[in-house]
């Protein structure tokens, strides 16, 4: 009796070694599944065109780049965007579904097929390109880490701050940024790490904290809603200094190259026009008689009574013309959006090329 | 082969037999379940080997361990797990004070006293622990802001960037660290021989006399540590010195604070939290524990002549101490554990300071079971502790 239990507890670890030795091969299994569940999935540009709307990924809490008003309207920077790709493919900028999500979410929402396009706030970073299952598309936004502090303060340059308190996100490249600044210029600071963004500005406003650091747009936009009764937004300063890049802009899903190809010809389209010239008011006049083949090219419309040339792009060749129509060029959206936050334009990165700044689109050609 | 399934047959007859059977089923199941949790696991990285790594960010709170963000994440770790031992050490000690102090005050005749203590656990024990730490650091946050700081000539600074008192430092005569291990000496040495002469006292009431003064052991003990420590203080040239704090402008004219012992909103905010909050709980169980004393305990006291006050500590307390310290070890835990919720209000405690390690590493499960074992350590080592305790009273007047 005792040897035949003997035995078989014998037998059951034999079993299980075995199917340990085994798991290797089904984890690679797994991965060619997934991979051909990949190949297979449709192109997220058929679904849109069939399902007749644009399920885009926003933010709700960022006065300036996409808030939802109180008349419950979303509005803003990358709202635009949104409004242009889905121009550009049915010719009616309002035929989005807005669905704002959370900082944590975004990528979730974006894999997992819930949204068509992710527009919130994103910065581009190998490590998210590489390891979410996502593309990101041209910059639309080049933002990059700041310091906000007292006008009162006198401070003008992280070099004055030995000694300040700064008040910053917990678990952010925020934070790293900040460290490396102020021990590469030798400086002594403390950190106060906050957990969430309320508790945070609450510390702020009792002048708890010298600084705040995080993005320089989301700077601008906490800055521009600063309580009156804590100041008011003439009372605070973005110091001048950038502490990092932050590059913004929208996110498809990786191997999803047809709408991939949509979303970032509709961004540089914008900054084409901007250069070229061509407004919201303008437009229609522009396509009626282009300036130039190249204007033609942009706006998929005949030059003198030649041919019209179509890039194939799977969406009408005018689709440039409609967003451009929806929502007016680069240009127009920043000076909506973002002049009114204190972000000024000039001199800055988000100048176009031709003025010093990185905003450039390729050929149309 | 017939033979074999002939065997067979006969020995799965048998219920004791088949039952085997069923179990090794059931282990098998077991087995996979386990093997394919350990396939996912083996996809992770479950060492600790990035805590070796440049750590990269700050902390607003150091306590003893000299951390900067060139250390390493151990030191980050270990500066956290400073900060939770050092608030949770302090809160034990003063909610358990203040839960004596109530426990004792509820049962006054006294209206004021026992309403009072009733009003304090009956309110602050039934709200959240949460929203209390967030009330705190409002309240600490309403404290003078720095450019209108208080000053109480240059030894105190209060504002809400943090209170700061007088405290020592090691001064630049490098001799700072002989001199603590020479106090720690004396600790010991005191210890020993008060407790020597306190053991003699009590078997032959021999007193240790000087100068025809009357020196008991708790005396003596108190001398010698002094003695010692002021002739070491000299002789190496004051090892410390007093680090007075200030309040000054830089050259932009911004007021700035440094120096001293700083007591800091966050720290003062998660500590009153605590304090208060469990001080409610060891309320009761000191009530209820003085409650559970028979009635008798009390009229003997009286009617022996001794005064309330001597009848409460000399009679109800040590009796009462059995019954208090096995549900006031719990109440230890639970303040253990909730220290945790710091995190809320920027205090970088384990949790925090782990958290962001994680997040830098991209590595959460090496680093959640890290959290988990240090919680599960400090919870039991205040366990064993409090054990001790509770063997040495339970064994007194048995």
């Amino acid at each position: 009796m005792r040897k035949s239990k003997l035995f078989l507890l014998f037998l059951s670890v034999m079993s299980l070694t075995l199917i340990l030795a085994c798991s290797s091969e089904t984890e690679v299994k797994e991965v060619v599944k997934e991979v051909e569940v990949m190949i297979e999935r449709p192109s997220t540009l058929k679904t849109v065109q069939d399902r007749g709307t644009l399920k885009c990924g926003v933010n709700d809490n960022l006065t300036g780049f996409g808030v939802l008003t109180s008349s419950g309207a979303f509005e803003g920077f990358d709202i635009d965007y949104c409004k242009a790709v889905a121009a550009a493919i049915f010719g009616d900028a309002s035929k989005v579904e807005y669905v704002p999500l959370t900082a944590s979410a975004r990528f979730e929402a974006l894999g997992s097929g819930e949204i068509d396009l992710l527009i919130r706030n994103t910065t581009w970073t190998a490590s998210r390109d590489r390891d979410l299952a996502n593309d990101f598309t041209a910059t639309t936004f080049y933002d990059g880490q700041g310091m906000m502090v007292y006008a009162d303060s006198g401070y003008q340059t992280i070099e004055d701050m030995e000694g300040a308190t700064v008040c910053v996100l917990q678990g952010t490249t925020t934070e790293l940024n900040l460290d490396d600044r102020f021990m590469s210029a030798g400086l002594k600071y403390t950190p106060l790490t906050f957990e969430t963004n309320d508790p945070l500005q609450a510390a702020f406003e009792e002048k708890r904290c010298d600084g705040w650091t995080t993005d320089k747009s989301g700077l601008a936009s906490k800055r521009a809603e600063f309580p009156a009764s804590a100041g008011g937004p003439d009372s605070l300063v973005v110091l001048a200094e950038t502490l990092s890049k932050e590059p913004l802009g929208p996110l498809t899903r990786d191997n999803d190259s047809k709408f991939y190809d949509v979303v970032q010809w509709v961004v540089f389209g914008l900054i084409q026009a901007e250069e070229s010239g061509i407004t919201s008011s303008n437009v229609a006049a522009m396509a009626a008689s282009p300036k130039d083949p190249g204007m033609a090219r942009l706006l998929g419309v005949p030059y003198s009574g030649g041919e019209v040339s179509d890039f194939q792009f799977g969406v009408d060749p005018t689709f440039i013309q409609h967003a451009i129509k929806a929502v007016g060029n680069y240009g127009e959206i920043y000076e909506k959006h973002l002049t009114p936050l204190g972000l000024t334009r000039a001199g800055s990165l988000n100048a176009l090329w031709t003025d010093g700044g990185l905003v450039y689109a390729p050929p149309f050609r | 082969m017939n033979l074999f399934i002939d065997k067979l047959s006969k020995w799965s007859r048998s219920q004791r037999n088949r039952n085997l059977i069923y179990q090794i089923i059931f282990l098998l199941f077991i087995g996979l379940f386990v093997n394919y949790l350990i396939a996912k696991a083996s996809l992770l990285e479950l060492t600790l080997n990035h805590f070796n790594s440049r750590a990269g960010f700050g902390i607003s709170h150091t306590f003893l361990i000299d951390y900067s963000s060139n250390n390493d994440r151990w030191s980050a770790y270990f500066t956290g797990v400073i900060n939770t031992i050092r608030v949770c050490l302090v809160a034990i000690v003063i909610a358990t004070l203040i839960g004596t102090l109530m426990g004792v005050a509820r049962l006054s005749k006294n209206i004021l006293f026992s309403t009072i203590a009733f009003l304090y656990v009956e309110i602050l024990r039934n709200t959240p622990l949460l929203i209390q730490i967030i009330f705190w650091q409002i309240i600490f946050l309403k404290l003078p802001r720095i450019s209108e700081a208080l000053t109480l000539g240059s030894t105190v600074v209060i504002s809400n960037r943090g209170i700061l008192l007088p405290y020592a430092k090691a001064s630049e005569t490098n001799s700072s660290n002989i001199f603590l291990y020479i106090i720690l000496l004396a600790i010991i040495l005191a210890f020993c021989i008060s407790y020597y002469l306190n053991k003699r006292e009590d078997i032959d009431g021999m007193k240790f006399k000087l100068f025809n003064i009357n020196l008991n052991g708790n005396l003596t003990g108190t001398l010698i540590f002094l003695i010692i420590s002021v002739f070491a203080y000299y002789i190496l040239q004051k090892p410390y010195i007093i680090d007075l704090p200030s309040l000054y402008q830089n050259s932009k004219g911004t007021f700035l604070q440094s120096g001293g012992f700083e007591f800091s909103p966050e720290f003062g905010a998660i500590l009153f939290a605590l304090v208060i909050y469990t001080g409610t709980f060891i309320t009761e169980i000191v009530r209820g524990s003085i409650q559970s004393l028979p009635k008798g305990q009390t009229e003997a006291a009286l009617s022996l002549g001794l005064s309330n006050y001597q009848t409460m500590t000399v009679i109800l307390l040590p009796q009462a101490l059995r019954s208090i310290i096995p549900p006031l070890t719990n109440q230890f835990l639970n303040l253990t554990k909730n220290s945790s919720l710091a995190v809320v209000i920027a205090y970088p405690e384990l949790f925090m300071v782990s958290r962001t390690i994680m997040n830098n590493s991209g590595r959460a499960l090496p680093v959640f079971f890290l959290i988990l074992f240090t919680y599960l350590s400090l919870s039991l080592f205040i366990s064993v502790f409090m054990n001790l305790i509770n063997r040495r009273v339970t064994r007194i007047g048995t």
